[in-house]
């Protein structure tokens, strides 16, 4: 039985700062085997949750990214029609010697059918990766990343195997889950979820963290940033966030920016250093203006 | 439990989140498995199983301070509410920890602590000696009402109530001359993103499937071979050259006379929203003059953008509004660049308080455009009265629509997206739209050729205005 506070301890031994909210939806997806829905915008570390739990749980992660026109064939199985072609090829003799025993082209098709399962069996059969991480005969991860990228034909794909974890072949029937995988999906809201896909899923909104927490996940990548800086800066980014930008600063943002001034060894944050390291954290030539008249006003 | 967690799932509902039964399973499952150990963190339990929308999780969090804080404000008052209140505390103790304020003030940063520190018990004691000095006051009548729901008297609503209840569906004609200047609220701005992404939504979905289906043209063989490079060279799987196709263009005029306000207010609306979405839409407004807004509809707040239009600064509003002006107008200024066969919109009364007509123009206008749309907020009763020409204009146009409502107008332009889109626009060849109209002459939906002849050559009926 696991808590809360143990699920914070772990995604933090693997770097990962959660705050309440992630640790208790990280908590009851596991007791309750419900996938996550996570939202938030880009940069705020929701693939990086997956990915910190992943490694300090010890799932293997099986990750499906999610784009438009993505289909049954790339995200749960597929059937391998080359290897079926090559084995009729090679086992063309045994098939002759096999159906030469019949006297009627009516008899030589019904021993053909009655055999027609070796052909649609596991040993043709691509898993992709749902199946695979529904296969997999250790607990896995299934990252179903950026899902509002696919069509809602997909979602509704999706549907059977998050709420049941379970995959419908039609040639080989129901095939569940070994270990029900830990599911999680992300999502960049560029278009609405439906709600049945809402309704199967614990849901998470990750925004941009608060300060100390910021802070903290800057301490725990760059150690050998100084404490003081980590927190003018993530001050810094916290104002620019405000200042209505075509792309806010995000939080892997904060890291870039933090690499590149532990790099260039700042000690202290002047609206220079903002004016030669703006290109980290804004990201569009409007931004960069605003950016650093910010960074005049407020460092002087 | 069950029960305190039914009630206020059905409190959700009553404030117009959706709640499934399943999701509140969850809920109940999930603080069976969590345990429950002080506000805040079944706050986050019950926040994570129930809602499902970032958008829904103030309300949420509105909800539940007032769910849990009335037990604590209703124990301390003396009378029949209370008892029963005690009565049902006692029924279901281990929930009455939650009305423990202690450790509130950390709860949440952002607009949470604005809402927990407003019913902090300081705020409670006030509300209290307020409804000691006057029970009638407006406090008391609130907590009445609460303690209703929180019996469970009343039924939760069905889902589908939010949406009648959705304030696009009031009327646009409602809204009269003397809130001209009122800009739009939230809540309407709000409503017609939620309309126009759900249409948009609808479109995409089936534009995906005629894209499919229509825009496919010969086999692709380079393609083909590739994509069954694993197969062994056997197509199983086809790749078909793409057909070129254009972005949908879209011209709208849209009448900024005191006549229509109400109307052409929700049309910039909609072109605001609508627009770079997935269109390219040139808009105009126009009362005797016109001038085109597209550059600014991109640019500015909506709001600002009719603040100024209701100036005049863009156009006079105080002039009378002339189409046969604005048609002349248009065609010395903008015909001329108007490429690629935009279908056409016009927003307007056809009032035109007895100018020239000019329906001429309107023959220019649609050899140039793909389809001709004319809206009119009025209905078809009046059309015949007083100084109204949609009878002649009418004739030029493939439509002519009464919208009153936004949806109404949303309905009218996702139609119109699907005409273009699939290629199902009526020619522009006029022998061909006569002869078509004459067909369908005896549709009662096509009203707008009424008090025109069989169809030969569109001519004002003078009726309109010997009526008046």
């Amino acid at each position: 039985m696991i808590t809360e506070q143990a699920v914070k301890d772990f995604l933090r031994s693997a770097g990962y700062i959660a705050d309440d909210a992630i640790a208790t939806a990280v908590f009851l997806a596991i007791q309750m085997e419900k996938p996550i829905l996570i939202e938030g915008p880009p940069g705020v570390g929701k693939t990086g949750l997956a990915k910190a739990l992943s490694s300090s749980l010890d799932f293997p992660l099986v990750r499906l990214q999610c784009y438009e026109g993505i289909d049954e064939g790339k995200a749960l199985y597929d059937w391998e029609y080359g290897k079926q072609l090559l084995y009729t090829q090679l086992l063309r003799t045994q098939l002759d010697s096999y159906l030469s025993v019949s006297t009627d082209l009516r008899e030589a098709v019904e021993r053909l059918a009655s055999e027609e399962s070796l052909f649609f069996s596991q040993n043709f059969l691509v898993q992709r990766p749902v199946l695979r991480s529904f296969m997999s005969d250790k607990r896995s991860l299934l990252l179903i990343d950026e899902i509002d990228r696919a069509d809602d034909e997909f979602e509704a794909l999706l549907l059977e195997a998050l709420s049941e974890f379970q995959i419908s072949i039609p040639e080989l029937g129901v095939i569940a889950a070994k270990r029900k995988p830990l599911t999680i999906l992300t999502s960049n809201g560029t278009r609405m979820i439906s709600d049945a896909l809402r309704r199967r899923c614990l849901y998470l909104y990750i925004g941009y963290p608060e300060l100390e927490r910021e802070v903290a996940i800057v301490r725990v990548k760059f150690p050998a940033l100084c404490e003081e800086l980590a927190h003018q800066m993530v001050t810094f980014l916290k104002k620019a966030r405000e200042l209505n930008l075509r792309k806010p600063p995000s939080v892997s943002e904060t890291l870039d920016w933090a690499e590149v001034l532990s790099i260039l060894k700042t000690k202290q944050l002047t609206s220079e250093v903002v004016a030669n390291t703006v290109g980290t954290i804004a990201k569009h030539q409007t931004d960069l203006q605003k950016v650093t008249d910010l960074a005049l006003q407020e460092l002087g | 439990m069950e029960r305190i967690i039914t009630r206020f799932v059905s409190l959700l509902r009553e404030n117009g989140i959706r709640v499934s039964p399943g999701e509140s399973l969850d809920a109940v499952q999930a603080l069976a498995l969590a345990g429950m150990r002080g506000r805040k963190s079944t706050r986050q339990l019950l926040r994570l199983t129930l809602i499902k929308n970032i958008n829904d999780v103030p309300l949420f969090d509105a909800l539940f301070n007032r769910f849990f804080n009335r037990f604590k404000l209703d124990i301390s008052d003396i009378d029949l509410a209370a008892q029963l209140d005690a009565a049902i505390v006692s029924m279901d103790g281990e929930f009455t920890y939650l009305n423990q304020n202690q450790g509130d003030d950390h709860d949440e940063q952002g607009p949470l602590i604005k809402i927990d520190s407003e019913i902090n018990p300081e705020d409670l004691q006030e509300l209290k000696s307020l409804t000691e000095i006057d029970p009638d006051d407006t406090d008391g009548t609130e907590i009445m009402v609460q303690m209703k729901g929180y019996r469970g008297k009343s039924k939760a609503p069905r889902p589908s109530r939010r949406f009648t209840q959705n304030p696009l569906t009031i009327e646009l004609g409602k809204s009269n001359g003397s809130e001209r200047n009122i800009a739009f609220t939230l809540e309407e701005q709000l409503a017609m993103q939620e309309v126009v992404s759900k249409m948009m939504l609808r479109l995409r979905k089936d534009m995906k499937r005629m894209h499919n289906n229509q825009n496919r043209g010969k086999l692709h063989v380079i393609k083909t071979i590739q994509k069954n490079y694993r197969n062994d060279m056997v197509p199983f799987l086809l790749a078909l050259r793409r057909k070129r196709r254009d972005k949908p263009r879209l011209v709208v005029l849209c009448d900024v006379s005191f006549s229509v306000s109400h109307a052409s207010r929700f049309m910039l609306l909609l072109l605001h929203t609508l627009h770079n979405q997935m269109l390219d839409v040139r808009s105009f407004i126009y009362n005797r003059d016109i001038t085109e807004i597209t550059e600014m509809l991109a640019n500015m707040p909506v709001n600002d953008l009719v603040h100024t239009i209701d100036q005049g600064d863009i156009v006079d509003l105080d002039e009378n509004s002339s189409f046969g002006q604005v048609f002349l107008k248009f065609k010395k200024n903008y015909l001329e660049n108007l490429r690629g066969r935009p279908a056409f919109i016009i927003l307007g009364d056809a009032r035109n308080n007895y100018d020239e007509a000019n329906d001429s123009v309107l023959e220019e206008i649609r050899e140039k455009a793909r389809y001709m749309l004319w809206l009119t907020p009025e209905d078809k009763d009046t059309w015949n009265r007083g100084d109204c020409l949609i009878n002649l204009y009418g004739a030029y146009f493939n439509k002519v629509e009464v919208v009153k409502t936004v949806e109404d107008l949303s309905t009218v332009v996702e139609e119109l997206l699907r005409d273009i889109y699939g290629d199902r626009a009526e020619p522009i060849d006029r022998k061909r739209l006569q002869e078509a109209k004459k067909e369908e002459e005896y549709d009662s939906k096509d009203y707008y050729r009424r008090g025109v002849g069989s169809g030969v050559e569109p001519t004002f009926d003078p009726s309109g205005r010997s009526g008046w």
